[in-house]
């Protein structure tokens, strides 16, 4: 009972606009605030990993989220121009391209994600003030790599033809990257269940977050482990990236900036190391995001500040944080 | 009651017999006579801009200082304060018709009460939760105010900003004749005022962190749960440390504003701001409070000067890769930043104290 409370709140809230709009207006702003909600799960699923299971302050991550967008951008631009995936009609093609881009955002990341864990992090394990500068000064020079490698500007993403557009299902405005998103990110969140809660490696890592120096008498050498875990939640920075570059259908250096922010309050609003937590925790502040933006345009950008203050002064370890 | 002193008593009684006689104060000294000199000496604008945004910035950091290095509390909401006094100063002046001396005055006082204000209100909600998440908090808050001043734009002319004109002798048309030959003019005027209000405040901040008050802080940074089984009310003093803390800033924000004449949320209220704030802490070390004032000469000079790199890739006659790499100076600031974090993680005059002191004590030094 206590751990329905949360999910019985958030679909209280996710129905509580109702009676403010229509009907017809209400299910597209939800199925828009559902879309958004999974975008900023995929960034904020990563983020749980290293900022919530292993403790690490991670503000490269929004750096990794742009160099995810940028790779899948390179990729797709590379097809496109050489056999036009993107732009032919085929379904199988565009699908394919999407799947090269997805590709290469996560091998790029992984690549960067251990470089990152390897040099920078790992000296700086339970310090988080250092985690903080450390991760910033990562920050910027990643920034500005992207600027040097592909320039300073805005580019247009070349999203394949067959993901562009919208379904029109019963008068309900349907976009068809945001389904792509919610199929998405809810197959990284089975997938994370399962890693962590299945797996021998989830038992490890969470046993390894609990007491390092016994999971490493046990003989288990937890910072391959850990390397690992930063190097996959840096991947999905990363697909979390390309999804939201082919959403807006442009890449710029400094998107991530946001999108750190987003996903912080998304993992502290959910609770720490929560992967259930920060799944609700995205799905809140889409919907309210989209709701608030159609009732009150001006204080949309608040909303998402506000909820985390209110969800931390309710309860301080979040939704679904465990009260240590 | 005269018997033999307490030891506390005897250590401050030997502090106070060396006061004049430490070398550091003489520095701190010089330090400010070289501020006072600068438009003097070099007549450049871009000396005494360079100059007076050191000791602004300096005291700002310094005033954050008190709150990371002397309190333990990490906060993202600190340059919000600034930007109060900086918003504040400029309604008072811009919007009551023709500025005064009065409006100046009341611009600071109210910019140094909603900072009081909002501080102590933001501390007692969400100073309980987990230290990290009370720096998301002070974040979001931040965020929020910086939201508002762009939304707001009615009063505060939303992202184009406020350009006020400053009362008297601060006036960008005040001329004063010319005083043992120097032209004194209303940017003059101001520059030693402002000059005049950080050296102020970092007396005051100074004085702060040695009182008995600073002390007790220390020992909450140092060890909360102590303290409060000593019976130190820790939450109520780390309220008063981050009111006092954003009570600077808000003043310093007001002579930031006088200094500029232009405020707009970008250059006082962003995240931006915050992150040169915490940059300059960093390199000057925390804690140090003096450092503050080396950390925003570091940053701010590289500023200034790294951009310049362009004109060495043209004499290189480099490739356009070469170009590319020296005209992104970010990227170079940002591998020595890493660089300082990690070899230098107390900051100058963190790592240059513990020097000293190591030869001192005829340890060899930590290499």
């Amino acid at each position: 009972m206590k751990r329905a409370a949360p999910t019985l709140a958030v679909l209280v809230l996710a129905l509580l606009p109702l009676l403010g709009m229509e009907p017809r207006v209400y299910l597209t702003l939800t199925v828009a605030g559902l879309a958004m909600g999974m975008l900023i799960f995929l960034v904020a699923s990563g983020l749980t990993l290293i900022f919530g299971l292993m403790d690490v302050l991670n503000f490269a991550h929004g750096a990794l989220f742009s160099w995810g967008a940028y790779a899948g951008f390179s990729a797709v631009l590379l097809l496109n121009r050489g056999a036009g995936w993107a732009e032919s009609p085929s379904v199988l093609l565009n699908a394919l391209a999407l799947l090269a881009a997805v590709a290469a955002a996560v091998l790029v990341a992984l690549v960067l994600g251990v470089i990152l864990e390897r040099v920078i992090v790992r000296p700086v394990y339970g310090q988080h003030m250092f985690q903080i500068l450390i991760t910033l000064g990562a920050t910027i020079v990643l920034e500005e790599l992207i600027r040097i490698v592909w320039g300073p500007n805005d580019q247009v993403m070349p999203v394949p033809v067959s993901f562009q557009g919208s379904w029109d299902v019963a008068d309900v405005i349907v976009l068809r990257v945001p389904v792509i998103a919610i199929g998405l990110g809810l197959a990284v969140y089975a997938g994370m269940l399962l890693l962590l809660h299945r797996t021998r490696v989830g038992l490890i890592v969470r046993a390894g977050v609990e007491s390092g120096e016994m999971v490493q008498v046990m003989g288990h050498n937890i910072h391959r482990y850990f390397t690992g875990i930063f190097a996959l939640g840096s991947a999905l920075a990363a697909v979390g990236g390309l999804m939201w570059a082919v959403f807006r259908q442009s890449v710029s250096p400094a998107m991530g900036g946001e999108q750190l922010i987003f996903a912080f309050i998304v993992v502290i609003i959910g609770g720490l190391g929560s992967v259930t937590g920060s799944l609700v925790g995205a799905l809140m502040v889409g919907l309210s995001y989209n709701y608030v933006a159609f009732l009150l345009p001006k204080a949309a950008l608040g909303v998402n500040m506000a909820l985390m203050v209110l969800v931390l002064l309710i309860r301080p370890t979040g939704l679904f944080g465990a009260s240590r | 009651m005269s018997g033999a002193p307490t030891p506390v008593e005897a250590a401050r009684r030997a502090d106070r017999a060396r006061r004049w006689r430490e070398p550091t104060v003489w520095l701190r000294l010089a330090a400010l006579g070289l501020f006072a000199l600068v438009p003097l000496v070099i007549p450049s604008f871009q000396a005494t801009d360079l100059a007076i945004k050191i000791a602004i910035f300096g005291a700002l950091v310094a005033s954050y200082d008190v709150v990371i290095g002397y309190t333990g509390i990490v906060s993202f909401g600190h340059a919000m304060y600034f930007g109060f006094g900086a918003y504040a100063v400029a309604l008072a002046v811009g919007r009551f018709g023709a500025p005064t001396y009065g409006h100046l005055l009341v611009g600071f006082l109210a910019g140094i009460v909603v900072s009081a204000l909002v501080a102590g209100l933001i501390g007692a909600f969400s100073l309980r939760v987990k230290a990290i998440f009370f720096a998301m908090i002070t974040l979001a808050f931040a965020e929020f105010a910086g939201i508002l001043a762009v939304q707001w734009s009615a009063l505060t002319g939303g992202e184009d900003g406020l350009s006020p004109k400053l009362p008297g002798v601060f006036g960008i048309a005040y001329d004063g004749g010319r005083l043992l030959g120097i032209p004194v003019t209303g940017k003059l005027a101001t520059y030693y005022a402002v000059l005049a209000v950080c050296a102020i405040v970092f007396l005051v901040m100074a004085r702060f962190v040695a009182s008995p008050l600073g002390r007790t802080l220390q020992a909450i940074r140092d060890n909360e749960l102590r303290a409060e089984a000593l019976g130190v009310p820790t939450f109520a003093l780390q309220i008063v440390s981050s009111s006092f803390a954003s009570v600077v800033a808000a003043i310093v924000g007001g002579c930031y504003l006088m200094w500029v004449r232009y405020v707009n949320p970008e250059s006082v209220l962003g995240v931006p701001v915050m992150l040169d704030v915490l940059l300059m802490v960093i390199i000057g070390g925390i804690g140090t409070l003096w450092g503050s004032l080396i950390g925003a000469a570091v940053l701010l000079t590289a500023r200034l000067l790294l951009p310049d790199l362009r004109g060495l890739a043209v004499l290189l006659g480099g490739s356009e890769l070469v170009q590319r790499l020296t005209a992104r100076w970010l990227l170079v600031f940002g591998v020595l930043f890493i660089l300082v974090v990690f070899f230098f993680p107390k900051g100058v005059l963190g790592t240059a104290r513990e020097t000293l002191r190591r030869r001192r004590m005829g340890v060899a030094p930590e290499v």
